[in-house]
């Protein structure tokens, strides 16, 4: 619809938000363990720069592509990676702090375009 | 594998469960502090340990906690010299248990910090499952 795909990087988003929340308290929950490697996920923008726009299919003949922006990013999940530190539970709470932040910034984002959506039908009623 | 926040609340979960058993051997070294044995030179209560191990759960696709293990601290017993105690050996020794008050409350005090971790985890995954059912509420 958008040529941002505002609502799907927004979902994107949040999806990679709550992954990250999983992990961190994950660790928190292993802190104590012996031998455990706090994990973290990659950035978001990793993935999001991963994602480019392709050409768009006008034949049934063209090859299959990709689809353009943020859609494709999470088929495969995210990916974990074992940084090998031991927990600090600081830095952990801190982590789970930002995440907490990043996941309400997505949902106000998504809470003020639908609103400005349903202005818009509202007022052509 | 489920949603991650769901997983995420698990997780917590098994962490708090963890962090309470340790609490429980806690409390029950602390309340057998002066525990002897029964019979004369019998050994008296040993010092209780608990190890944790993370387990992958593949239904959660993510390594949560779980107790390994409630072992014996083999520590030596101190002894001391009390010939009035049922417990006294034919010289009036008696092995009293290996507990340590000192590293006793330690322990309690990490166990507790790790416990208000794991909730405040608990605590924030709620706030991001309301954040997002409160998308519905204002649409």
């Amino acid at each position: 619809m958008s040529p941002v795909h505002l609502f799907a990087l927004a979902t994107q988003h949040a999806q990679w938000a709550s992954v990250r929340q999983a992990v961190v308290t994950g660790n928190i929950a292993n802190a104590n363990t012996p031998g455990y490697g706090a994990l973290d996920i990659e950035p978001f923008s990793a993935v999001f720069n991963d994602t480019a726009l392709t050409m768009a299919r006008t034949a049934p003949d063209h090859f299959a592509l990709e689809r353009a922006g943020a859609s494709g990013a999470a088929a495969g999940g995210w990916d974990v990676k074992n940084t090998g530190a031991s927990v600090a539970l600081d830095q952990e709470l801190i982590k789970a702090d930002e995440v907490n932040r990043a996941f309400a910034l997505d949902t106000s984002v998504m809470r003020s375009f639908h609103r400005m959506l349903m202005a818009s039908l509202r007022s052509g009623a | 594998m489920i949603d991650p926040l769901r997983a995420a609340t698990q997780i917590a979960g098994a962490g708090l469960d963890a962090q309470s058993t340790r609490l429980r051997v806690v409390s029950e070294n602390l309340a057998n502090a002066q525990s002897t044995g029964t019979a004369a030179g019998a050994d008296p209560y040993q010092r209780k340990t608990v190890t944790f191990q993370g387990e992958f759960d593949r239904l959660l696709g993510a390594s949560r906690v779980a107790v390994k293990s409630i072992g014996n601290d083999p520590t030596p017993f101190e002894v001391e010299y009390d010939p009035g105690n049922p417990a006294a050996d034919e010289d009036g020794n008696v092995k009293m248990p290996n507990v340590n008050m000192m590293i006793e409350m330690a322990d309690m005090r990490e166990a507790t910090r790790s416990y208000e971790a794991n909730l405040q985890m608990v605590k924030q995954v709620r706030t991001m499952t309301t954040m997002m059912l409160d998308l519905l509420r204002n649409g």
